[in-house]
């Protein structure tokens, strides 16, 4: 009984769990392959799992304040394709960004609008645009070459280096931490954190939901935006289908690292902590010769484990925790229904 | 421990036929000893009753008591830790509400157990749909069988034969409650269990319910009725039970008993100390000009609210009493702006505003205190600190952008304090208080946005007495200090009580006004209780 | 499902027409068509009719099962990984030397357990339903790309198969996928309208809290929702093999969406509680008509992907829409009576 209060009381610890799992499967990669904590292939790591990393700290804005983006996967492609498309035509870099982001911002835009402001369920709006777009993809490829730019500029954005540091690292960092800091420390982050907790109430509380979401949405759709732009530096080509697929990815780093799909639960760096370790998780299976696919099917399977376990360390620690505080010197309320058993209400 | 026993034929148990044994009075359902606890919370504790044949028994007791507890035992949707049920001698087990229903217990639960999209008619057999009798129609629904069944019953309860085709949904308040209690009647059960059955329901509605429930002691059904209006039990409860703390105080013959020793039996010591200390409550008030604060100029939202006008000013506390679907709870939804009115004008401190959203009207300095706490209210996962800061973070950030969050924590604090919240730090998450200490958060937030007119919408719903006068004192702190208030309640006793004067709300219309306050004497206050009673429920044209 | 009395007015009537939840599809169906034929004189021809039905058979089986879930309040993304596997399973048994028969009923059971998986996460772990499904998603997928190691499963087709597949047509026009997509499509509507079975999958999707009260087992409704639609995928599983004469590692990919989309247009709600057989085949309908008629007026194919989403959309914002215009037309009550009974009762 002792030890499981404690293993409870541990485990209850937010993001430990993750932890441990992720050092333990470096443990287990490095001991495999020696390649695998080489300088160079930390290097790919790190720079394959910044488009995962930028999505998954934009999805767990989303997922905070309590809805769903399945575009991104999308806009990312279209993005990256606009982005391209622009410097071909233009070889201006900054044109090129903006575009990128911009069309990022604007498919957010499309989607907070629908669901904040007619109230439609993010998913289906989210799913309707993500056929919308990974289809509008499609349509650009077909209509334009978009293979290779000349500009060395817009190549060296995702394969340059900055003080020995791999460019699109350091703009992902930079940008992973403006983004933790505007939810911890900023009015705009608590009201994502209320909305997200108790929508019903937040509003009664004052906080503008019909401003607020699409905030959110924007915010998530311009992230995937500056993904795509990265991902079209790197791959200097776009190719129909490039990003499909990343919003799983997206949703289950945010997932595996404790956010919580109800919302009001979880942070960007969790989300980071969960994309990092499928980054490495798919890192090391190619290192280990595994076929690339048993990637979706691990992706698929630690979804749900991550999200049992999380299920099951706060039943345990529920039912290991003391009596609810205070020690009310009056008649605490007795009445049961307020908030662990709904099943009880009266 | 519970005893597992064979199961019983469950379809002969469903009908009460002519041979059905026992002579009326004999027992038929018996909970044992039945206890229940919750993490930190003893809510039934070696509870015993039985009920049977023919008899009426009342279940008594406040809110908190253990009465939906010990119902949902009986109806198999909680499971106890301790004791037994036992039904004809055999003790038995229920760990679903199929379970329950099978040995012919039938449940009218106090939630909304309608599906809105389900017709009338589907929500009164499911889960006990009727099958054809043939060999395969035994996976076919007999339509005809069921709407025979409850046809005759149909009109008894307001509803028409063509309600009985509408999804429930699309049906008002009324009707929606008698389908819930034409769903316990459709079915000849040997015991029902009604869970308030008659609050929302008009006089003649609560007529017609009597006189069933009498008919069906007559057939020998066992009743066990839990209410909260003691006026309803004399001439029709047999046997009383009163329950307190999750404990068993006493079963009583009506007989010898007034409302006022039920009332002591409810509340035990506790009531009559409490009682005198509200009585004092309200000291200086407030002196200055008596400006308007709110002017509501025919306001009306298609259909809850009509053509309302209505005046708050400094100083005082206006009641609003009403039945439900009155409109009262709308109302304070437009004063808000979480709803927009059609048309009509608002004023505050004599300027028209639009108020589009809550924002809106936290900057004009109008701020509520929601009803249903938990849903509308609490950010259960928000520490104290939090909960109180979100309705004006502007007094809590660094050049408006970064929160300071020791600022927040000492600020937050001084309410906690002035308050006197019971909790053991402002870090503490709001979940984990007693729904007392959690109201105290939610007015701590408003009072944090310093407004001039607070809404209280049933202020004191599910908290505990002593609380309760917390609350109380709460409202008259604001006021004396020149705020104006709005007060919700369903609690007669406590808007008379609480209130300056009292608009009472008929159909989304104000149907008058009654004058109130701390200082009328117990007769003037029933008086004043009938009135409002008779503004409020004059049946419609 | 609209409710009118015998005396409504003819303005009530065209109001009840409006609101009603299939009204904006059938007129997309209906102008669709009528631009379809002017631009074309192909377009109304049976050799074309024949063609949309073979095209919709599939999709109408998935819609078909995704109604059942949606009616009991969840969502199935799934579907389309899980009819790609089990016309993988057909195929390898039957390439195994399997008969074919027995190879058919393995793969439909395959169908019906990986949706009873689907369930079981779903009512015995507490997983949202989305997530569950999802991770399926990527599981059956990922399964089928390892089983048949990146290159298509070829060479099982037999005879019998070749007509199964409705590539050989012994009755004319009827083909065997039809008559099982009619048969599919009469079963369901029963089994919804007249049994007991399928009034608690309206009532736990419309109030779930209410039907566990009203003696409805809630967890064995929703397994049993996941494992029909399971089922059906795998039925169309079996069809699409015989169809395609190939199973690709990608066969099925994106049909959860279509599956989606012919759902929620033919009046499905994701809200639980509301949908039928024939808006299935409505939805279904709308998005092969719509395909077919834009093959016909020469649209480029790319484009079919943005029209779906751009149909997904519309059809939710006009159900939206209606709902919107339904509550203050008819006033209904918003709040259930639970809330107000709950307030006068203290």
């Amino acid at each position: 009984m002792r030890i499981r209060e404690r293993l409870a009381s541990i485990a209850a610890v937010e993001g430990v769990v993750v932890a441990l799992v992720f050092v333990a499967m470096i443990i287990f990669f490095s001991l495999s392959s020696p390649y695998f904590l080489g300088s160079q292939n930390l290097r790919n790591l790190f720079v394959e799992s910044t488009f995962t990393v930028l999505l998954a700290a934009g999805t767990s804005y989303v997922l905070i304040v309590g809805g769903i983006d399945l575009s991104i996967g999308s806009v990312l492609g279209v993005s990256a394709g606009l982005t391209l498309l622009t410097m071909q035509k233009t070889n201006s870099l900054p044109l090129a960004i903006a575009v990128g982001l911009a069309s990022g911002a604007a498919i957010g835009l499309l989607n907070g609008g629908l669901i904040a402001g007619m109230g439609i369920n993010p998913f289906i709006v989210t799913l309707a645009t993500l056929s919308i777009f990974s289809g509008g993809l499609n349509v650009l490829t077909t209509r334009a070459q978009l293979t290779g730019t000349p500009s060395k500029s817009f190549a060296s954005l995702a394969q340059g280096s900055v003080f020995g540091l791999p460019s699109p690292v350091l703009i992902t960092a930079i940008v992973v931490i403006l983004l933790e800091l505007v939810l911890v420390l900023t009015p705009f982050g608590r009201r994502i954190y209320a909305a997200g907790i108790n929508e019903r109430a937040a509003h009664m509380a004052g906080v503008n939901l019909r401003r607020l979401r699409p905030q959110v949405y924007i915010l998530s759709g311009a992230i995937a935006g500056l993904a795509g732009i990265l991902l079209a530096s790197k791959l200097n080509s776009v190719q129909p289908g490039l990003g499909s697929g990343y919003e799983l990815t997206a949703i289950a780093a945010a997932v595996i690292g404790g956010v919580g799909l109800a919302g009001g639960q979880g942070s960007v760096w969790r989300s980071v902590i969960g994309a990092l370790f499928l980054a490495t998780l798919s890192q090391g299976m190619q290192l280990l010769s595994i076929s690339s696919t048993w990637f979706t099917v691990v992706t698929g399977i630690s979804i749900v484990a991550a999200i049992a376990f999380s299920r099951m360390t706060q039943r345990l620690a529920a039912a290991v925790r003391p009596a609810p505080l205070p020690p009310a010197p009056t008649q605490p309320e007795p009445s049961p229904s307020d908030d662990r058993t709904p099943a009880a209400a009266g | 421990m519970w005893e597992i026993m064979s199961s019983r034929s469950t379809d002969a148990a469903l009908l009460v036929d002519d041979q059905d044994t026992g002579p009326q009075g004999s027992v038929v359902l018996q909970a044992r000893g039945a206890g229940k606890r919750y993490p930190g919370v003893i809510a039934l504790d070696d509870v015993s009753i039985s009920m049977r044949r023919g008899e009426i028994h009342a279940l008594l007791g406040e809110n908190g008591a253990g009465k939906s507890t010990l119902i949902g035992i009986l109806s198999g949707i909680t499971e106890p830790d301790s004791g037994e049920i036992v039904i004809d001698g055999t003790s038995t087990k229920f760990s679903n509400a199929a379970q329950s229903q099978s040995v012919g217990i039938t449940t009218i639960h106090q939630e909304q157990t309608l599906a809105p999209d389900l017709t009338v008619l589907e929500n009164i057999f499911l889960g006990r749909e009727l099958r054809r009798g043939s060999l395969l129609g035994r996976f076919l629904l007999d339509e005809r069988a069921m709407r025979k069944r409850v046809e005759h019953l149909v009109e008894e309860f307001g509803l028409t034969a063509d309600d009985l085709r509408r999804p429930a949904g699309t049906l008002g308040a009324l009707k929606q409650h008698a389908a819930q209690i034409l769903k316990a009647l459709a079915f000849d059960a040997r015991v029902v269990i009604l869970d308030e059955p008659t609050s929302g329901l008009a006089d003649h509605e609560r007529m017609s319910l009597f006189e069933n429930m009498r008919r069906l002691r007559d057939r020998g059904v066992a009743i066990l009725w839990v209410t909260h209006r003691l006026d309803e039990l004399f001439g029709l409860a047999d046997v009383i039970t009163v329950l307190r703390d999750g404990h068993h105080v006493a079963t009583v013959d009506p007989a010898t008993q007034t409302p006022d020793s039920l009332v002591r039996l409810m509340v035990g010591r506790r009531r009559s100390a409490v009682a005198e200390s509200s009585a004092e409550a309200r000291g200086n008030r407030w002196s200055g000009p008596e400006e308007e604060i709110l002017r509501l100029e025919s306001v009306s939202r298609a259909p809850l609210v009509r053509d309302v006008n209505l005046v708050v000013k400094r100083g005082e506390v206006l009641g609003i009493a009403g039945i439900a679907g009155a409109g009262r709870t709308e109302l304070a939804r437009i004063i808000l702006g979480a709803d927009r009115a059609d048309k009509g004008q608002i004023s505050v401190n004599g300027k028209q505003v639009r108020i589009r959203n809550p924002r809106d009207a936290y900057k004009l300095g109008i701020a509520i205190v929601p009803e249903e706490r938990k849903t509308q209210a609490v950010l259960g996962d928000f520490s104290l600190a939090k909960n109180i800061s979100i309705s004006d973070l502007s007094r809590v950030t660094r050049g408006r952008m970064i929160i300071d969050r020791s600022a927040e924590r000492k600020l937050a604090n001084v309410y906690v304090r002035d308050l006197e919240v019971k909790t053991s730090g402002i870090q503490q998450k709001i979940r984990n208080l007693s729904g007392g200490n959690q109201q105290k958060i939610v007015i701590a937030r408003c009072l944090f946005t310093r407004p001039a007119l607070m809404i209280f919408d049933e202020p004191t719903q599910g908290i505990d007495v002593a609380a309760k006068n917390e609350v109380y004192r709460l409202i008259y702190e604001f006021v004396d200090a020149g705020g104006g208030a709005i007060v919700i309640s369903s609690e007669l006793p406590e808007l008379l009580r609480v209130s300056d004067r009292i608009v009472v709300m008929r159909e989304g219309r104000v149907a008058g006004e009654v004058p109130a306050g701390p200082d009328q004497s117990e007769d003037e206050r029933s008086d004043r209780a009938e009135e409002i009673m008779a503004l409020a429920v004059r049946s419609s044209s | 499902m609209s409710f009118l009395p015998n005396n409504a007015t003819v303005g009530q009537r065209l109001r009840a027409v409006v609101t009603s939840p299939n009204s904006g599809v059938v007129s997309v169906i209906v102008l669709v068509c009528i631009f379809a034929s002017i631009k074309s004189s192909v377009f109304i021809s049976v050799n074309n009719g024949f063609n949309i039905a073979s095209q919709m058979v599939f999709i109408l089986l998935l819609a078909l099962g995704m109604t059942i879930v949606l009616i009991s309040g969840g969502i199935d993304l799934s579907v389309g990984s899980v009819m790609g596997l089990c016309a993988g399973v057909v195929a390898k048994l039957m390439i195994d030397g399997v008969p074919m028969v027995v190879a058919m009923l393995l793969a439909v059971a395959a169908g019906a357990g990986l949706g009873m998986v689907n369930g079981l996460i779903i009512t015995k772990l507490g997983l949202p339903d989305f997530v569950a499904t999802l991770a399926m998603f990527g599981v059956a997928r990922g399964l089928l790309y390892l089983w048949t190691a990146g290159t298509p499963f070829l060479d099982y087709m037999t005879d019998t198969y070749f007509i199964v597949g409705g590539l050989r047509r012994p009755f004319g026009y009827l083909t065997v996928p039809i008559i099982v997509a009619l048969l599919a499509t009469l079963i369901v509507a029963v089994t919804l309208r007249f049994t007991p079975f399928g009034r608690h999958l309206y009532g736990v999707g419309s109030n779930s809290h209410g039907a566990m009260l009203s003696g409805v087992s809630v967890p064995r409704v929703r397994l049993l929702a996941y494992v029909c639609s399971g089922l059906l995928a795998g039925v169309a599983g079996v069809l699409l093999a015989g169809q395609t004469t190939a199973v690709a590692p990608d066969l099925g990919t994106g049909y959860e969406v279509y599956a989606i989309a012919a759902a929620i247009i033919g009046g499905a709600a994701l809200s639980g509680g509301r949908g039928r057989a024939i808006g299935a085949v409505i939805g279904t309908l709308t998005l092969a008509v719509t395909a077919n008629a834009m093959n016909i007026a020469g649209v480029d194919p790319t484009w079919q992907q943005v029209v779906t989403g751009l149909i997904l959309l519309l059809s939710v914002i006009l159900d939206r829409a209606s709902t919107l215009l339904r509550s203050r037309v008819v006033q209904i009550p918003i709040q259930p009576v639970a809330a107000t009974t709950a307030a006068t009762a203290r």
